[in-house]
């Protein structure tokens, strides 16, 4: 995995974030691994942002902080991500994708109702992550293949949130209407 | 005869803007030809038919299809093998040509790289055409790479390479959807109508729907081609 350092600290940071249920820092973390995400385009890397910006979502819904039992569920989630750390400290890939993915199946347990609504907490923070990713110059279409997206997803969001900045203009205004103009003369 | 090329980026944003008809009219009003790379076709149409949130765009695609409005490289006499395989060629050399240190970074995927297949062999054969793609990334590297090199270190705050000579010569003019409507509007396609017959708040409002499902363009070129008017 690249840069696991950072996905170690991003991790221990989560744990805190969790137990008191600090969301923007959760929201702050998952971005933390946009850049190596967007160069070495590792999945493990974007599955980390992903469920890290998803737990940040979660924790937000009315339901979870209904729930009595927070500081168990928080918890048995850190509990999850310790796991997911001595595989990362190992090195044992396997195991570290079989710890996030028992990360994930423990959000599913939050009740019944709320599954629904994890399953749209989890492909909206994959919206989130790939406009970021577009962002970072990275195509639409390359990005939705990373995410396991489609471009249908993300065009919408990825236009709204990009700042398109100067550079991006590489051609004068007038010039790119003259050629629209002049094909359809 | 004149071919625009488009990509799955343009036609997502037309059709999610309920433009796509803007597509029909235009090319009523010019020789052209409209033309979608089988990758592309799978993009807009095949896969979204299998998702119910964009099963009726896709639906809507099918029919210009249907209608002959868009067609594929098939229809211009070119061999779908000799696309496929100018399209590897062109992601090959495209995705190492941006580096971070050691690492080449994939910067495009297969549709987009069909596009760009496509104008070559076009090219090769001395038929004008134009490339439409409403997203950033592929019309930045082939018409300023420069640029797209200073997008990535300052997103990725990283030291970027550039190998100029990787990208793949391809003489590519781009429009974007914003481009289309403007067209439209000039021609008098566009039937809307302001209160206080104020046309520059349609060729805005217009332009805004582009951008705002999904075409790159920035606030202030907006504001410049309203004004243009």
């Amino acid at each position: 995995m690249k840069e696991s350092n950072n996905i170690i600290d991003i991790l221990k940071k989560t744990k805190r974030a969790i137990i008191e249920k600090d969301i923007t820092s959760l929201k702050e973390l998952s971005d933390r691994t946009i850049h190596t995400a967007s160069i070495y385009q590792d999945p493990d890397n974007i599955a980390i942002a992903v469920t890290v910006y998803s737990l940040g979502k979660i924790i937000q819904k009315k339901e979870t902080e209904k729930n009595k039992n927070w500081k168990k569920l928080a918890a048995n989630f850190n509990l999850f991500i310790d796991g997911i750390l001595l595989a990362l400290k190992k090195g044992d890939m396997e195991k570290f994708r079989k710890q996030l993915e028992y990360l994930r199946k423990e959000i599913n347990k939050l009740s019944p109702d709320f599954r629904k609504q994890v399953q749209e907490v989890f492909r909206k923070a994959s919206i989130n992550k790939a406009s970021k990713i577009y962002e970072h110059g990275i195509s639409l279409e390359q990005t939705a293949k990373m995410l396991g997206l489609t471009i249908w997803d993300i065009s919408e969001y990825a236009a709204q949130k990009s700042e398109t900045p100067k550079i991006t203009a590489t051609v004068n205004v007038k010039q790119r209407l003259k050629q629209a103009m002049d094909f359809f003369k | 005869m004149k071919i625009l090329l488009f990509d799955s980026s343009t036609l997502i944003t037309l059709v999610m803007s309920g433009m796509e008809s803007t597509l029909k009219e235009l090319k009523g009003s010019c020789k052209c030809e409209y033309i979608i790379p089988n990758s592309v076709k799978k993009e807009i149409i095949d896969r979204p038919l299998e998702i119910k949130r964009y099963e009726l765009d896709a639906l809507k695609l099918q029919k210009l299809i249907d209608e002959g409005i868009l067609d594929l490289p098939e229809s211009l006499g070119v061999n779908r093998s000799e696309v496929e395989q100018k399209t590897k060629q062109i992601l090959n050399k495209a995705n190492h040509s941006f580096f971070s240190g050691k690492e080449p970074i994939n910067l495009i995927q297969e549709g987009e790289a069909a596009v760009l297949a496509l104008a070559e062999i076009l090219n090769a054969q001395k038929i004008k055409n134009l490339l439409c793609v409403d997203e950033r990334t592929t019309r930045m590297m082939f018409e300023k790479p420069e640029n797209l090199k200073k997008l990535l270190q300052k997103k990725l705050h990283t030291n970027i390479i550039l190998k100029k000579d990787e990208i793949p010569k391809i003489n590519a003019k781009f429009i974007r959807s914003t481009e289309l409507v403007y067209v439209a509007y000039k021609k008098g396609m566009i039937k809307y109508r302001n209160p206080n017959n104020n046309k520059k708040q349609i060729l805005s409002a217009l332009l805004w729907a582009t951008k705002l499902k999904g075409a790159a363009i920035s606030p202030d070129e907006i504001k410049e081609i309203t004004r243009i008017g």
